[in-house]
């Protein structure tokens, strides 16, 4: 058996797309807050909301997480996963905001 | 290098004979314990972090959705307030994910018992409270109308 040999289950396959639509869904939520946003006139809101959309669409292009092997055989997915946290948590955030502040 | 210096006890003296030890991987709390198991484990528990991230994106996009429907439709305050309440859930699941992941990858690599998911009762009870919250606003709009 060779050393990369391809997984009959096709996990790394499975765990990209769980990455990809993971991604989209983020990119997703942070376009119709920002035309929520755009539609009740809080333009602050609307541009972070953009901005948010653009830092995660971004990276996912540029460095696509392929959930298979990097050439050592370790996985390294902490930092990716950090990052998606942190995306997440700032669209419930602005979320939240947005919220608030047609409360007011 | 003595194990006692400093990080967990088991740092190092469980790790397996022969396995480099990658000092560079990230968090040190996770891979500076036990030996690497199936890596297709370790994906399968990064795709179950992802299936929180996403239950947490699920509650953002709703209050999200709530929001809009609020402001477009201009409903009472009282759906802010509960949109508000499900985008900050959101962003706590999607925080769950990483206590989660690393629990879980900690056990795997120890080859202990996976600990219990305790997110799920928390998470099917505030889904639960949510539905009711918003059951209950329908309910008395529909009578007022």
């Amino acid at each position: 058996m060779t050393a990369p040999a391809r997984d009959p289950g096709l996990q790394p396959e499975r765990t990209a797309l769980a990455w990809q639509r993971t991604v989209l869904g983020v990119v997703l939520g942070a376009v119709v807050l920002a035309a929520v946003n755009l539609r009740t006139d809080q333009p602050v809101l609307a541009v972070l909301a953009g901005l948010l959309a653009v830092a995660t669409i971004v990276p996912a292009v540029l460095r696509p997480p392929t959930g298979g092997l990097p050439k050592d055989g370790l996985l390294r997915s902490w930092g990716f996963l950090v990052r998606v946290v942190a995306l997440v948590g700032a669209l419930g955030l602005l979320g939240a905001a947005s919220a608030v502040r047609s409360l007011l | 290098m003595t194990p006692s210096a400093q990080g967990p006890p088991d740092d190092a003296a469980t790790r397996g004979p022969g396995g480099p030890a990658p000092t560079d991987r990230r968090p040190r709390s996770v891979y500076g314990v036990g030996e690497d198991p199936d890596v297709r484990f370790s994906l399968a528990n990064e795709r179950t972090a992802l299936a929180w991230v996403r239950t947490g994106l699920g509650l953002v996009a709703g209050g999200v959705a709530l929001t809009s429907f609020a402001s477009l439709a201009r409903l009472s305050g009282v759906v802010d307030v509960i949109a508000a309440v499900a985008c900050l859930a959101g962003a706590g699941f999607a925080g769950y994910a990483l206590l989660a992941w690393r629990r879980n990858e900690r056990a795997m690599r120890r080859g202990e018992p996976l600990p219990p998911p305790t997110g799920l009762p928390v998470l099917v009870a505030g889904v639960l409270v949510l539905a009711l919250l918003v059951a209950g606003y329908a309910v008395t709009e529909a009578w007022a109308a």
